[in-house]
């Protein structure tokens, strides 16, 4: 026991500065470089002010300086809608400064995403190998008080070794107020959670790809959506409603894409999304979403080119992240409108992530089980059956970008043999 | 073991917790400070919020006091108590989180611009006067005339129970 005394007693004064020298917060560098900027602005500041006369320069608003130095959180923004005039300090100042104070539309902000990925699968006739994942921009521009521009525009690598763009949304927005808010324009479709909660950021989301259900070019739901939608909160108390509500084309030809050119037929589609997000389980989202529409494929076919489409669909996620919780579920009906024949068509999705607290909570382990049925009587969707389990890793480089792995283990039909895939992504914004 | 062992056994123990103790984030993290006032311009036709209701706008859901009266949030910038007590009562997020938080926000669309960052009381009060509709987290101990200081959940800062501290 002698002996032991000691050693303890060694142990305990080595380990207990390495407790003291806790790591630094993340952003201590910023915060530093911010009052650093502020320090610098201030020093200006006197350094004008004493090289001015001390009186008779008159008056001038001392909020408008200030405002001119407050910036947005993370980006350059417009100043907030234009004030009256502050309170009034006595002060030498430039009779420009009051100027300041105005707001200047339109007022355009950008910012980028993008990814680069790997992957390799041990499916036959799969190659392995390097992609550059899409780049996008998104652009937002209040044009006045209550009327706001947003655009998303991608640029996709082809196999060709070509790059196409595509206008992914580009919507003009009235705020009324929180109640009612009217937009036109190209929308991601709001059909349950995921097509508009993440869009084309791969960083936003924890996971490497989209379900398949909601996948970019598929088919399974219209990911995209031309006309006008009308959204807001609905007064709830603590049930906290929300809505969207829309009418378009629909689905054009082909049917992954809205008919951006003009709808194939006089038939308007139409949307509908209800959500809560309940007060006292901050965190909680679910809703549910139809879509009714009329499809018409090209072509004659010999039992009629029109189908009637219902789209019902419900999702509850938890969005915090320990744990964070997602899960959708959506069916696709048609009918023949020539034969009233019915096919329906399901899919899923259930996924799992968890923050670690280690590691300034930099690790985020998640998995996803996916589902999607398609009967072989289906009219209008080629086979899109889908078994599939992720089991990945997120790993939080910076604020702003992420490193992701998976793998991946799935098969299509049911006579088709089991695919394992490795898959790794470098996604970040800007 | 002898008596002498035992007093240096306990002894250390003690250290050994006490030193934890003193480590511990948590204990770090309630270090009682003076409560942070939720104030608007004066202008601002509301007087008394829920926290959820606090939540709500400064979550982005709620972007009008009244149709002609846009929200205008004010959020100090890191390092700030007032954006501790903030980001961990009611955002309930880390610095990260928050940073990606508004980030997906306007990329959804759902909002056009984050909140403007103030880097001191000063610039703070500037705002406050200036912008109508603005709203932002205020040290109790250093308020100042011609705002208004909401109430939270039916409590003024300093009451008991008021909950953001």
């Amino acid at each position: 026991m002698r002996r032991r005394v000691p050693v303890l007693a060694m142990m305990f004064f080595a380990i207990s500065p390495a407790w003291a020298q806790s790591p630094p917060p993340p952003d201590q560098t910023e915060q530093i470089r911010i009052l650093l900027e502020r320090v610098q602005q201030l020093e200006k500041r006197v350094t004008e002010l004493e090289t001015k006369p001390a009186a008779g320069a008159g008056v001038t608003v001392q909020a408008a300086n200030v405002a001119a130095v407050a910036k947005p959180e993370m980006a350059e923004a417009p100043p907030p809608p234009a004030p009256g005039l502050g309170h009034q300090h006595e002060m030498a100042e430039p009779q420009a400064a009051p100027g300041q104070m105005e707001v200047h539309y339109p007022s355009l902000q950008i910012r980028g995403f993008g990814d680069v990925d790997f992957s390799a699968t041990d499916q036959k006739g799969s190659t392995s190998g390097f992609n550059l994942g899409q780049l996008d921009l998104h652009l937002a521009s209040a044009l006045s008080r209550k009327v706001t521009y947003f655009g998303e525009i991608t640029f996709n690598a082809q196999p060709a070794s070509v790059y196409t763009v595509d206008v992914e949304r580009s919507i003009i927005r009235y705020d009324y107020n929180d109640f009612f808010k009217l937009s036109f324009g190209r929308y991601h479709t709001p059909i349950g959670y995921w097509n508009t909660a993440f869009h084309h950021g791969a960083w936003l989301q924890t996971t490497i790809s989209r379900p398949e259900m909601v996948k970019f070019g598929g088919t399974f739901i219209p990911v995209h959506f031309l006309g006008f939608l009308a959204e807001g909160n609905i007064p709830s108390g603590g049930a906290g409603l929300s809505y969207n509500v829309g009418v378009g084309n629909g689905r054009g030809s082909p049917i992954s894409r809205p008919g951006d050119a003009g709808d194939n037929n006089n038939n308007r589609a139409w949307v509908a999304n209800l959500y809560s997000r309940p007060a006292r389980l901050y965190g909680l989202q679910m809703g549910v979403s139809v879509y009714r529409d009329k499809i018409t494929l090209p072509g004659t076919p010999p039992n009629g080119n029109n189908f009637r489409e219902w789209i019902s669909a419900a999702h509850i996620v938890w969005t915090k992240e320990t744990p964070e919780f997602l899960a959708e579920f959506a069916n696709v009906n048609h009918r023949n409108i020539l034969t009233n024949f019915v096919t329906n068509s399901q899919a899923f999705y259930a996924q799992v992530g968890y923050r670690l607290p280690w590691l300034e909570r930099t690790l985020k382990p998640y998995y996803r089980f996916e589902h999607t049925h398609v009967p072989l009587s289906e009219q209008v969707f080629t086979n899109q059956d889908l078994v599939q389990s992720i089991v990945g890793m997120r790993y939080d480089i910076t604020n702003y970008a992420a490193f992701k792995g998976e793998y991946r283990y799935f098969k299509r039909l049911p006579t088709d043999p089991w695919v394992n895939g490795a898959f790794f992504q470098t996604d970040f914004t800007f | 073991m002898n008596a002498t062992s035992k007093r240096i056994v306990t002894f250390l123990w003690t250290i050994l917790w006490t030193s934890l103790a003193l480590h511990s984030p948590s204990t770090a993290q309630t270090t009682r400070g003076a409560d942070i006032a939720v104030v608007v311009n004066a202008d601002t036709p509301v007087t008394d919020l829920s926290l959820s209701e606090v939540r709500k706008v400064l979550l982005g859901e709620r972007q009008y006091w009244s149709s002609k009266l846009p929200v205008v949030l004010l959020i100090r910038a890191p390092a700030a108590r007032e954006r501790d007590v903030v980001l961990r009562v009611i955002y309930q997020m880390s610095e990260a989180q928050f940073k990606q938080y508004w980030v997906a926000k306007i990329f959804r669309a759902e909002a056009a611009t984050p909140p403007r960052i103030v880097y001191s009381n000063d610039m703070q009060y500037e705002l406050l006067t200036a912008l109508p509709g603005s709203i932002a987290f205020v040290d109790s101990r250093n308020m100042r005339a011609g705002v208004k200081i909401l109430r939270v959940d039916g409590h003024l800062p300093g009451e008991k129970d008021y909950p953001l501290r």
